[in-house]
Formats: C-alpha cells, structure tokens, sequence
C-alpha cells in the first residue's frame, strides 16, 4: 500500500533527474547484494568452492557502487542544498546505501563458510548441521527485498512488518544455535565446522538487521522521526499518528 | 531631514512593495490548501504580538487574519512567494503602512503591552523603538558619523558631545562596522561598499536603542561576503535585541533565525521552531516551497 502521493517535481528539474539517478544507483546496489547473497548460498548447496571465491571477487562491485553513491550524494548536497522532505530523502539513501553494502560483506561470509567446508579436502559436515542456513538467508533476503519495496512506495504498514520479522529471524538464529550445540555434545570434533557454521548463521541474522534498519529510515523518510531505537509498539504508534495528520 | 528620511523610506516600501505586487495577484493556484494557521504561533516571551490583523489596500485584502508572537531575543523569518503579505506584515510591525494613502490595517499589534494602532500612540518614538533596515542600503547623504548621530540627536539621547561620541562608536562596534571606519568617520557614508552600507544602516536604527529591529531582506542586495557578515552580525544583535527579518533566500531564514513563518496569498500558513519547518514541515504548502517546488 503507498501511504501517500509522489511529490510534485522541483522546479529546478535537473534536481529531479540526480535524485532518480541515485534511487537507480540504491536499486542497483540492492539488486547485487541480493544476488550475492543467493549466489552465496547456493555455493554452499553445492559444495562449490569456486563460485564461492567469484562471489567474494564480486563484492568489490558493491564496494565501488557504495563510494559512487557517496560522491553522488555529497554533490547533490552541495549542489542543491536540500531541506525538508529532500534532506531526509537523500540521508535515507546514504544510510540504505551503507546497510546495502553491508549485506554484501555478511554474503561475502556465507561463501568463507563454503571455502572453509568444501575447500580444505578434511570431513565433510553432516548437511543436517547447514540446515537452517537456506531458510535464514531466505527471510534475510526476503526482509531486505520488501524493506526497499516500502522505500520505493514509502510504505510505512510493510515496513512495520519487516521490522516485526526481525524478532522471527532472531528466533531462528537462536533456534538454530540450539541445535548446532547438539551435534557439538554428541562429537566435539565437529567443533571447527560449528564456529563457521554459527559465524555464517550470525551473518544471516544481521543481514535481517540491516533490513529492518532500511525500514526503519523509510519510517523517518515519511514522518520524519527518528525510530531506530524505539520499541515496536512505539513505532506502531508513530505510524498511526502519521496517518491521523 | 526628518521627514526626509521617512518620506525616503517609505518610497522605497512603496517601490518594493509594487514590484511584488501587494497580494499577489498570481497566486491564486493552492488557496483552498491553506486552512488554519499550523503550529504554535504564540512563545512564552512575546516583545510583540499580532492578533487578527488585516491589511487592505483600498477594497483588496493583502494580509488575512493572521496572528503572531514575535519572541523577546529572538530571529524570526517570514518566508513566502513574491506578494504572500511578508514585507506587508513586516510593516504593519512600525506601522510603516501609514503612510500609504490607500492602505487599512485592522485587528491588533502589540508592543509589550502596548497598542502600537492607538489613536494616542506616536509612531516617531514608536519607529524608533521598532527600527527597520531596508533591502537596499540607504545611508544620508552626509558623513558616517552623522548618519548615527542623526537618530540620538533628534530624540534626545545624548545631551554632550562625549555621549554622543559613545553612541556613534557602541552603535558602529554593534554593527561590526568601528574598526573598518574609526579612523574616517568624516568622510561620506555613501562612499562605503554596499556591505559597509548596510552596515551603517543597521548602526544608525540600533544608534536610538529600539526594542525590535525590522529587516526587509537585507543582503538581497549584498555580495555573498558581505551577506555572511550582515548573518554574522544578526546572530550577535539578538543578544540585546528581537529581530524579524523578510528573506527570500531559504538558507537565509535556516541560517539566522531561530523562528519561521511561511505566508502565502495573505495567510499565515505555518509558523514553528526554523528547525523544524526546515526538517520537518507539517503543511504541504510549505514543503513545497521550501523544496523548490513552486514559489
């Protein structure tokens, strides 16, 4: 649901065009973190140290495209001198923009893992220990793919619910950690491939950080406020007073 | 010399004021988007406060209703399109508008407690109290000194030459303006650059120690150095004094003041801490227009 109308165009229009360019710079980068991510994963499904070492090559595409961003943003500022609905515009991008790249280098350790695993011809892990690590990435993905669909619609209701399923990714995470310590009582042997395993699940779990942080600056984008580091009742609240006014 | 200043003042209000078109006749694209003024229009010190004033030239209604506190030590902005009543309200503030056979102002404007539209109330003593700069400078034909003594003089400030001496150099360090003319305070205030000008007018109204210092876009005309110093010196003067300024320039109004009032067609639109209106506007109109979108 979009909460409210695309603005009317600056009468400057060449402001309009660098602020299009920018959103296309964050949809792109958006767009790589996600695939590195996936691709990240499915290295690991298939045992496929290779791939694993192009995705960790990759990353320094985002790398480039988050300092891009950066200039392009700080000439915008200089250059146009935005206030109000435009400010909070272009720090949004600049805060989405530094989460993105973030994502990249949580991806970036989804592959370590596989390299670790599939790389070093020592024993294998049993699969069921990476058990939790598809779904994990799935809702991660899924989170920060819905968390940019809310900045493009400044759609405040679905970005409550990303922040909402931040709670249900950390469960997982914890859920996870319960049953990794399994396999470590019945073998410690397997220690080794558990700190990666549990280094690749933290991984996961703040890729869902970063989502619910994206949410988070839509929130400010559209109201304003600062919602950060308020609680999700504070925010629901938040939400409703935006929508009354 | 004294009517000569007011007359001179007052053509240039009227000069301003036709070339922005008094009401806007332009504007009418958004009316029905105005409402009710938003935000607190009221401050827990006011030094001035407007209650339901009008001002009509002859039959056409330039400023609607609008209520205002101007706050004790404060900067506040009136901001707006050409023709919004900004420079219009500004005036009615030392009731500059007088002057203009054709124009009426209804509704109340104190002055701490008093009725500054009292039938008894002087508006000479009164525009001293509330002084006003101009857009352009407009210093007296006459030597830097005497453009500050002239004020004190006529209102019996200083009864010695040593005062009056005090006053010239208080009122010129005021304005940040003694050490570039304490050695040539003879020769002519119009042989000054425009920033030193407008100085100089800035020393000349604080020179008879007003309350409220009105300032019609002041650095409009200013070079962007000599506007950084005229912002500098506006921050300084709102230690001793309540200052409200028209701009046209939206990082002007973010700059220096620590109120902003957005007009638009007569309205008050919204008032609120500069902050705020800057960050987080609460009306469309006046999102739009501080973004660049029309105005």
């Amino acid at each position: 649901m979009s909460e409210e109308k695309k603005p009317q165009g600056h009468t400057m229009q060449r402001f309009d065009a660098e602020m299009e360019e920018l959103h296309r710079l964050t949809a792109l980068i958006d767009d790589k973190v996600r695939r590195q991510l996936m691709d990240a994963v499915d290295t690991l499904r298939n045992e496929d140290a290779d791939a694993a070492r192009a995705v960790i090559n990759r990353d320094e595409e985002i790398n480039d495209l988050d300092v891009e961003a950066d200039d392009e943003l700080i000439r915008l500022i200089a250059k146009r001198q935005p206030v109000a609905k435009d400010l909070r515009d272009i720090m949004t991008v600049g805060k989405i923009v530094t989460d993105l790249e973030r994502v990249g280098d949580e991806a970036r350790k989804i592959a370590r893992l596989t390299i670790h695993l599939y790389d070093n011809h020592g024993s294998s892990p049993n699969s069921q220990m990476l058990r939790d690590i598809p779904r994990m990435a799935e809702m991660g993905q899924k989170m920060v793919a819905d968390a940019m669909a809310c900045f493009k619609d400044r759609d405040l209701e679905r970005a409550v619910d990303v922040i909402r399923r931040d709670f249900e990714l950390r469960d997982e995470f914890k859920s996870a950690l319960r049953h990794l310590s399994t396999f470590i009582m019945e073998d410690a042997r397997s220690v080794g491939h558990m700190v990666e395993i549990v280094l690749a699940l933290r991984a996961l779990e703040r890729i869902g950080g970063h989502g619910k942080n994206i949410a988070g600056y839509v929130i400010f984008l559209v109201t304003g406020r600062d919602v950060r580091h308020a609680d999700l009742n504070a925010i629901a609240r938040e939400i409703f007073e935006a929508r009354r006014s | 010399m004294s009517s000569t200043t007011v007359d001179e003042e007052v053509l240039m209000a009227e000069e301003i004021e036709s070339k922005e078109g008094v009401g806007g006749a332009d504007l009418g694209a958004r009316a029905d988007e105005i409402g009710a003024t938003v935000g607190d229009y009221t401050v827990d010190k006011p030094r001035m406060t407007a209650r339901g004033v009008n001002v009509y030239y002859e039959d056409k209604r330039a400023i609607m209703d609008v209520n205002l506190d101007i706050a004790e030590n404060q900067v506040i902005s009136l901001i707006g399109p050409s023709g919004c009543g900004k420079s219009t309200f500004l005036r009615c503030l030392n009731r500059m508008n007088d002057t203009i056979d054709v124009c009426r102002v209804t509704g109340e404007i104190k002055l701490d407690d008093q009725d500054i539209y009292d039938k008894k109330m002087d508006v000479v003593p009164l525009r001293a109290q509330v002084g006003m700069v101009f857009q352009k400078p407009n210093p007296f034909p006459k030597s830097i000194y005497e453009n500050i003594a002239y004020g004190p003089r006529i209102h019996g400030l200083a009864r010695t030459k040593d005062e009056m001496d005090e006053i010239v150099e208080v009122s010129l360090r005021r304005a940040g303006l003694w050490e570039e003319v304490k050695d040539r305070l003879d020769e002519a205030g119009t042989g000054l650059s425009g920033g030193q000008q407008q100085r100089l007018c800035i020393a000349r109204t604080i020179s008879v120690s007003p309350e409220v210092i009105l300032m019609d876009e002041p650095c409009s005309a200013l070079d962007p150095i000599a506007t950084a110093v005229v912002e500098e010196l506006i921050d300084e003067l709102r230690q001793h004094f309540t200052i409200a300024i028209v701009t046209h320039s939206m990082q002007q109004a973010a700059r220096v003041s620590q109120r902003t009032a957005y007009f638009h067609l007569g309205r008050l639109v919204e008032v609120g801490p500069t902050d705020e209106i800057f960050t987080n506007p609460v009306h469309k109109l006046t999102e739009d227009y501080i973004t660049g979108r029309f105005g």
